[in-house]
């Protein structure tokens, strides 16, 4: 009887959390497929997308899904400010710090692209930092939540 | 502390729709602008030698272009450069498009031995042209292209052949001497006057004579020319001082021996 109570419990919480992680994998993940789909014939100008892209894909999602499983404690927070930490990273890296630059060969003579996209980049790092300090506001929220429940 | 968390969570998603949006646009929009550069062309003009560079854009994407900079080096084969101009256009507005042709002028007084190379031998001239731009007044964007341009010598393999005189009376005689040379040239034929004047061994003027020049693209000319001099002071060998007045370009004087 006990047995049972506790499988339903164990149901009941994590069900619930493996499909809506299910769900934000997926939803993370589709954009970042068509992404890649799209920009799959200019490839050989971006060499260091696709496994940039991969690895991001990969520890984005790890940061999610771990996330997700342990929402309801401090961790959520921590591991939303690493996930916000990783997709700056990844910006900077792949936009090259701003400046991206390409050879492209158009009939038989190599032309030299070069785009700065410091304001985009600065956009994208400035949105990052909105994310980390909306996680830290939340851990402090938590945090303060759980001390004022002590003392009641 | 829940408003601001909530507050923050709003600008966050807004910002990065924001930014989705004109990234996409953005690229869009890119991929909407046709621009490119003509075949170069090559002519003389008021002691110059202008090599015209054709620039089109057709903007038909979404945003703005601005502060468009076309900047054209132009260097010779030993890669010392010879000009440097640049090109500004302050804005092409969405929905038009512009169409100019950038001119590279380049001094004949600062490279007269080098203009003599260029009228005698054939060679290849390097253009470095850049574009730059402002997209949607946000993005600056940079296309950079290295041309060559051949250059063919309107008088290539000038030469004087096998001097003869032909006797006219005891005090003068007729100086003829074959002139040969190929008009490499694709961009203008050689039209004018030629004048030379012919020298002794010593120095001094034999006599001159005129000939007229009309020698298309790419074909050759095999002429002679007729020179009245003094008996008293052929020497047999000397010196022969050519002027060229063209319509493309006005030299001189290109001295040759003979003899």
């Amino acid at each position: 009887m006990v047995e049972k109570g506790q499988t339903k419990t164990f149901a009941r919480k994590f069900v619930p959390r493996i499909i809506k992680a299910a769900l934000l994998v997926i939803v993370t993940y589709l954009p970042l497929y068509f992404l890649s789909a799209l920009i799959e014939p200019f490839q050989s100008f971006f060499p260091w997308y696709a496994p940039a892209t991969s690895l991001f894909a990969a520890v984005f999602m790890i940061f999610l899904v771990v996330g997700v499983f342990t929402s309801g404690t401090i961790y959520q927070y921590v591991f939303g400010v690493a996930r916000t930490l990783v997709t700056m990273i990844f910006f900077i890296y792949v936009l090259n710090g701003g400046i991206v630059a390409l050879a492209v060969p158009i009939q038989g003579a190599s032309v030299n692209i070069m785009v700065d996209l410091t304001v985009i980049l600065a956009m994208i790092v400035l949105i990052c930092l909105l994310g980390i300090g909306k996680n830290v506001v939340q851990a402090i929220d938590f945090v303060s939540a759980k001390g004022e429940t002590k003392e009641s | 502390m829940k408003y601001a968390v909530r507050a923050l969570g709003w600008a966050t998603k807004i910002l990065w729709i924001l930014i989705i949006v004109f990234s996409v646009t953005s690229v869009y929009s890119a991929m909407n602008v046709r621009m490119g550069f003509g075949q170069p062309q090559a002519f003389f003009s008021s002691g110059f030698l202008v090599i015209s560079v054709p620039l089109f854009v057709n903007n038909t994407g979404l945003y703005d272009l601005s502060e468009l900079n076309m900047t054209v080096a132009v260097m010779d084969h030993n890669e010392s450069r010879l000009s440097t101009s640049a090109t500004f256009v302050s804005s092409i507005p969405r929905g038009s498009s512009i169409e100019t042709a950038h001119n590279v002028s380049v001094s004949l007084d600062d490279i007269t031995s080098k203009l003599l190379n260029y009228l005698f031998n054939d060679t290849v001239f390097n253009l470095d042209m850049s574009l730059k731009l402002n997209f949607a007044h946000s993005i600056p964007f940079k296309v950079s292209k290295n041309m060559t341009m051949p250059w063919g010598a309107p008088l290539y393999n000038f030469s004087i052949g096998q001097v003869s005189y032909n006797f006219l009376n005891f005090t003068h005689q007729e100086l003829v001497a074959p002139i040969s040379f190929e008009n490499h040239s694709p961009y203008f034929s050689v039209d004018g006057f030629m004048r030379v004047e012919i020298y002794n061994d010593n120095g001094e003027l034999l006599g001159f004579s005129i000939s007229g020049l009309n020698v298309p693209s790419h074909s050759g000319y095999k002429g002679q020319m007729e020179t009245i001099v003094d008996i008293s002071k052929v020497t047999g060998s000397g010196e022969g001082h050519f002027f060229f007045e063209t319509s493309a370009f006005n030299i001189g004087p290109v001295v040759m021996p003979y003899g």
